[in-house]
């Protein structure tokens, strides 16, 4: 289980490894390497050149610019697990980092580094869709945003184009008093989860507000919830509603089948995580 | 005692050191004298083994569950940059036989598949390169051109295909490699007199060991000086040139197998034949060294490391008042694509499988299948973890249908302490026990009565809470009938009745006791339990003993830890070798006090005179003298210079099976007794288990010592927790291994294990045994299973969930759940 | 095939290499710098026994490739002793029966030893997050976390003692 031969580079800065990505065949970047190292192990990827940019130290920063969470390339899971910034404003990033992967990992691992690696049961690209975030998609010479619920197009697959690096996650700051709420299912705590649930919303007047609910696992790849959004805007915080809601969206959902659980399963399990995590960002709500 | 048992008759005991109070090693829970080398990063695994010239091999695996191999092609592979060799299955036969079968008449195995490959994973070809890299640079252009055949993947499905779904045409007309029936006393009669008839259909699934190493070997060949030297993993070193020099078309003197510190084994490297012939095979062909380390995914796909995958359709007999009076059973057992190990674990599971139970008979049919997956072998328990759960399952069955208490049935069913030894309807003996006190220690330590009615109330309201107890036997100190026992009358195979443990102690002229050991360390305690025996024997201090391990070559019987045997027949061992020392050493010694040696004794690593304090003479000065200075001592054959002995130790206690296989003998006579009690809390939406609260009672005789005791029962109940709730094969219709990796295998972490494990000891010493120690290797993973699939099943009492199959994921329990709502609402 | 040349610390000494660029850092280790420690076990991220302490923090070396610890201190575990005596970490694993064949041990000791540079007073439940990457299939992990627990103590205490240590 060794990986097969690659050119491997190590640009000095930014523009070089942007000028690196245009050169033609199977380029990957390398960040944290957690997940691409084991592909390669297993020869499942077999890139011609690597770019590693882990000495790009101008990507590897946390900061906070306004209303807006930035979060550089190179920022580690570890980092943001542990920055004040991300506990301050973004507690359910906090929160779902325990039940992801595990120390060694979030050592290396870069949050955008997870995102562009697109597994249909990561837990952050559900998170980024809720809470709105921007992906910084830089190549030479350009630079564009995508939305996150735009850059996510299936399983491993991305808006992002072969030329460019995500270079930045912006992330707004959510309205004050934002209640939040995340529940997932996996074999062992750290594993991939079968599903993660995943919300935040307001209370304005006894009534939800700017209801934001996302799902990963299930479909082939994390995704907004925009019915059952619908659906609680405006509504007193209720369990048999929570109950409705989710028993609409797992009859909506298109589970992906696979050896280790069925399509009914995801489907309970949407059932049955909806209504803890809608309750448990109402209870933060107030 | 039944009548068919009569002619088995029970042989006198051959105990010499009595259990007895007041030992001043044996029951220390000393620190491993094994630690430090290790802790340090200086163990010495088979990876770290390099030899000079050494080249690396990489393997060419089966993609196709079934297939023809209808050519290979090797040019692009043989012509890479650093490439020693390429070869195929037909290579490797120009230089060894088939893999040995424990299976009579046997499966035919190659070390490397030739015509065909019967399951994902099977070697078809092999580069030799310098390096690993490159090796699997070449590999990958090897071309091999599949005629794809059916797959066998279900049991039931696969024993009854024909034509080309047929594994191997050549040595069986259908995929049934092997059924036989038995039965133990008058099985008819009790069914026909029972007043009730529990039955159940049992699955248990397929597990796996899957030590944190994988399996490996470094070979080399030299035919100008002796064969093969070869450096490996296996747990059996000292045995195996007898079973593979065939293979290898070597005597076993010219096979000198060098053992190596094992990253654990579980069962899974007791032989490792397989890899040995076919790294041994490709140094031969390559004329190099060559080092093998399957990598995980070919120890998943090739190696041994796969457990019992069956299913049970079981019956228990019992009277009106509850007594079980028999128990049979139909077993079909999944062993994929070869039968190497033959029906060792069902053999295995003879020794304990009416369970702590007063049963009087037992019947069984058992069917080997072959199926297109990776063969068996040997996991933890070897079988009778499989009918340790069978057995409690049906007493759950029983008390449910009968309306009973589920503890006091056990108890009213169970082996009373004056009935031992106590012989199974099998034949096996149990040898001593106290089923009751282990029973009633482990209800306190986890305070039964008060969990059972917090369940209770947790239950009313609405929550999924249950407690599970079982009370189940842990056999120890195995004998190889097993291998062999339930093989067709007329061909038995090779009816091995050995499983002998030797050491060798020797005084050096500094006072240092130099232990050669025969047996490899693969995680348990060979060095600490053998310095706590010796020093207790010969009044020395631990710190005095210095450890080697013997090669195949220069070593002796050693069969090695398996079967719970290392740490009872190794004190035998220990104890012969110290009554041979201690009588050369008070000779010497008594000659240098001017005494007789009848009037000395051992006392403080000194030969002492009797009843005097300053008339002594030191181990060291004693073997100084009879090393160096002859002419000290008398002429004569008996004071020949040094004090050395090599002893070995035979099984203590077992019978040949009845001819006419009317019992199968005493095999497996060494019992210890456990009971695990356990509560957990079941998430109903999503099936996720959490264990609340655990306890377990172990008996295993005498304990050596207390800490590494309970270290191996920690280990095997984490084992049988993942066997239990995580680890499930997920085999395809089309037979691909689909979870074959660590990330989705899922073996339990820290955060999956008991946050408050109790555990407690009893002590019932072995009349047999020296000192009264029993095995206790397997225990953890003998009780886990059993205790938390009861656990569950009362937690989900009011739903009316029945659980028959293991192992229970979130996925399938979360499905049992909901057809079983399904059928409350319908 | 592309070769890459260049040094980095380890345990305590600078060492030079020239390997291909794709060579693992957990067979660097092992091969080209002969310390064998570093046990390899799953090559696919999860077992966590190939896990070095790379600047300070524990890392999967089976993940890395070596040509990226350009310029970085290493401890293995052959870096752990200081002389005879085992470090504080090791003596408490010994003590505590924190092992059985061992193979998982290394990773083991690197994640203690981030964990306890981190976090000195741990309770069990965060050391069991702490080791909750690394497999081990022998203990069932109770002694392993009872060890850290003891390390924990006896490295406060040697603190205290360097602290009151005169200058």
């Amino acid at each position: 289980m060794k990986p097969s031969a690659f050119r491997y580079e190590r640009p000095a800065d930014l523009p070089a490894a942007l000028a690196l990505l245009g050169s033609g065949g199977d380029t990957r970047i390398l960040a944290g390497g957690q997940s691409l190292v084991p592909m390669m192990n297993y020869r499942l990827a077999r890139p011609d050149c690597l770019i590693d940019i882990n000495r790009l130290s101008e990507l590897d920063y946390i900061r906070e610019e306004d209303d807006v969470i930035a979060i550089g390339a190179l920022a580690r899971h570890a980092a943001v697990k542990s920055s004040d910034l991300i506990a301050a404003h973004l507690p359910i990033i906090a929160e779902a980092y325990d039940w992801i992967a595990h120390a060694a990992v979030r050592n290396r691992g870069t949050l955008c580094g997870n995102l562009c690696h697109a597994d249909a049961a990561s837990e952050m690209p559900a998170i980024m869709q809720i809470l709105e975030a921007e992906l910084v998609l830089s190549k030479t010479g350009a630079q564009r945003s995508v939305a996150a619920t735009d850059f996510f197009v299936g399983t491993y697959e991305t808006a992002i184009a072969a030329d460019e690096i995500l270079t930045e996650l912006r992330i707004p700051k959510p309205a004050e008093k934002t209640g939040w709420g995340f529940e997932e299912v996996a074999m062992r705590r750290g594993d991939y989860a079968w599903c993660t649930v995943v919300a935040t919303l307001q209370i304005r007047d006894g009534q939800i507000a700017s209801p934001r609910i996302a799902l990963a696992g299930v479909n082939a790849c994390a995704t907004r919830l925009g019915d059952a959004e619908r659906a609680l805007a405006g509504q007193s915080p209720e369990e048999g509603l929570f109950a409705e809601i989710a028993q609409d969206a797992a009859n909506r959902a298109e589970p992906q089948e696979s050896a280790a659980s069925d399509a009914e399963y995801k489907r309970d399990l949407i059932r049955a995580l909806l209504p803890r995590v809608l309750g448990d960002a109402v209870a933060r709500a107030r | 005692m039944s009548d068919h048992l009569k002619s088995n008759v029970i042989p006198p005991s051959r105990q010499r050191e009595a259990p007895r109070a007041g030992l001043t090693w044996i029951g220390q829970s000393m620190m491993r004298v094994e630690d430090p080398r290790i802790l340090s990063g200086k163990g010495g695994y088979i990876d770290d083994i390099t030899v000079p010239g050494m080249a690396h091999a990489a393997m060419v695996s089966s993609p196709h569950a079934h297939a023809r191999i209808v050519s290979i092609d090797t040019s692009k592979a043989s012509a890479l940059p650093g490439v020693i060799g390429v070869y195929t299955g037909e290579d490797l036969a120009s230089v060894v036989e088939p893999c040995p079968s424990f299976a009579s008449p046997p499966i035919t195995q190659h070390a490397m598949a030739m015509g065909k490959v019967r399951h994902v994973g099977e070697v078809v070809a092999a580069v030799v390169a310098e390096d690993r890299y490159v090796a699997e640079d070449a590999a990958e252009l090897v071309e091999v051109e599949w005629e794809v055949l059916p797959a066998c993947v279900d049991l039931e499905a696969s024993a009854a295909a024909t034509g080309d779904a047929l594994l191997h045409p050549d040595d069986r007309e259908s995929n049934v490699a092997l059924d036989e029936s038995f039965a133990f006393g008058e099985v008819d009669r009790h069914f026909a007199e029972a007043h009730h008839i529990v039955k159940r259909r049992l699955r248990w699934q397929r597990s796996s060991a899957q030590a944190i190493e994988t399996s490996g070997v470094v070979a080399q060949f030299d035919p100008f000086k002796g064969g093969y030297t070869i450096h490996a993993n296996s747990n059996f070193y000292n045995f195996i040139p007898f079973v593979i020099g065939g293979a290898l078309r070597v005597s076993p003197g010219e096979l000198r197998i060098v053992p190596v510190l094992t990253g654990g084994s579980f069962g899974s490297k007791v032989f490792s034949h397989k890899i040995i012939i076919l790294t041994a095979g490709l140094a031969r062909l390559a004329g190099v060294p060559v080092k093998y380390i399957e990598d995980r995914l070919e120890h998943f796909t090739n190696s041994d490391s796969h457990g019992s995958d069956r299913l049970y359709d079981t019956e228990l007999a019992v009277a009106g008042d509850g007594t079980f009076t028999s128990l049979r059973f139909t077993v079909l057992d999944d062993y994929g694509a070869y039968l190497q190990f033959g029906v060792g674990t069902h053999g295995n599971a003879m020794a304990q499988v009416t369970g702590p139970y007063r049963i009087q008979s037992f019947g069984m049919r058992v069917r080997a299948v072959l199926t297109n997956k990776t063969q068996q072998g040997p996991y933890r328990g070897f079988g009778s973890e499989v009918t340790n759960w069978v057995m409690e399952r049906m007493v759950d069955a029983a008390a449910e249908e009968l309306g009973r208490d589920p503890v006091e049935l056990r108890v009213q069913n169970m082996i009373q302490p004056d009935q031992f030894p106590y012989m199974i309807p099998t034949g096996n003996i149990y040898d001593s026990g106290n089923f009751q006190k282990v029973l009633s220690e482990a209800q306190t330590l986890f305070d039964l009565d008060g969990w059972r009615k917090k369940a209770h109330a947790m239950r009313a309201e609405g929550r999924c809470v249950g407690v599970g107890v079982a009370t189940c036997m842990e056999r120890s100190v195995y004998g190889p009938t097993e291998w062999w026992s339930l093989n067709n009358k007329e061909t038995p195979g090779f009816t091995l009745t050995s499983t002998p443990e030797g050491i060798t102690v020797r005084l050096d002229p500094s006072g240092k006791l130099f232990v050669t050991l025969n047996s490899p360390m693969v995680g348990n305690s060979p060095e600490t339990v053998v310095a706590q025996i010796l020093a207790e024997r010969l009044t020395v201090a631990p710190e005095d003993i210095v450890f080697n391990y013997s090669d195949s070559q220069s070593g002796f019987n050693g069969v090695g830890p398996q079967g719970s045997r290392f740490t009872a027949m190794i004190a035998g061992a220990c104890v012969s070798a110290s009554i041979r020392l201690e009588e050369k050493l008070k000779r010497f010694g008594a000659h240098m006090l001017q005494r007789r040696p009848e009037d000395v004794e051992l006392r403080n690593g000194t030969v002492a005179v009797k009843g005097l304090k300053d008339q002594e003479k030191a181990f060291g000065e004693i073997a100084l003298t009879s090393s160096f200075f002859r002419l000290s001592f008398p002429d004569g054959e008996e004071f020949d210079s040094g004090i050395e002995t090599t002893a070995v130790y035979d099984h203590p206690l077992s019978t040949d099976p009845a001819e006419d296989r009317s019992h199968l003998g005493i095999f497996y006579p060494i019992v210890g007794h456990i009971c695990h009690i356990v509560a957990v809390e079941v998430d109903p939406g999503t099936g996720k288990v959490e264990i609340l609260d655990y306890a377990a009672v172990h008996d295993n005789g005498t304990m050596v010592n207390p800490r590494t005791l309970a270290g191996q029962v920690w280990g095997g109940t984490a084992n049988g927790i993942g066997t239990t709730l995580s680890e499930v094969f997920n085999y395809d219709e089309t037979g691909q291994f689909t979870n074959a990796n660590f990330a989705e295998f899922a073996m339990p972490t820290a955060n999956e294990m008991p946050r408050n494990f109790k555990l407690g000891h009893v002590e019932t010493p072995s009349p047999f045994t020296e000192y009264g120690i029993k095995g206790g290797g397997e225990g953890g993973r003998l009780g886990a299973p059993s205790a938390l699939t009861s656990a569950i099943e009362d937690a989900l009492s009011d739903r009316g969930v029945k659980i028959a199959s293991l192992p229970v994921t979130p996925p399938i329990l979360r499905g049992l759940i909901r057809s079983a709502e399904q059928a409350a609402t319908r | 095939m592309t070769t890459v040349s260049f040094e980095l610390t380890v345990n305590g000494r600078l060492r030079k290499a020239t390997v291909p660029a794709r060579m693992l850092l957990s067979d660097f280790i092992r091969q080209e710098l002969a310390l064998p420690g570093t046990h390899v076990g799953c090559e696919h991220g999860v077992c966590g026994s190939c896990n070095v302490v790379l600047d300070g923090k524990a890392v999967r070396s089976c993940l890395m490739f070596a040509v990226q610890a350009e310029g970085s201190e290493i401890t293995t575990v052959e870096g752990l002793a200081r002389g005879d005596d085992l470090h504080p970490i090791q003596q408490a694993f010994w003590e505590e029966h924190g092992l059985q064949c061992g193979f998982c041990t290394p990773g083991m000791l690197a994640s203690a030893q981030e964990l306890l540079a981190e976090n000195p007073d741990p309770t069990d439940d965060e050391i069991r997050e702490a080791i909750s990457g690394n497999l081990c299939r022998c203990t069932g992990y109770e002694f392993i976390i009872s060890a850290i627990r003891s390390a924990a103590v006896k490295l406060r205490e040697a603190d205290t003692e360097t602290t009151l240590q005169p200058t």
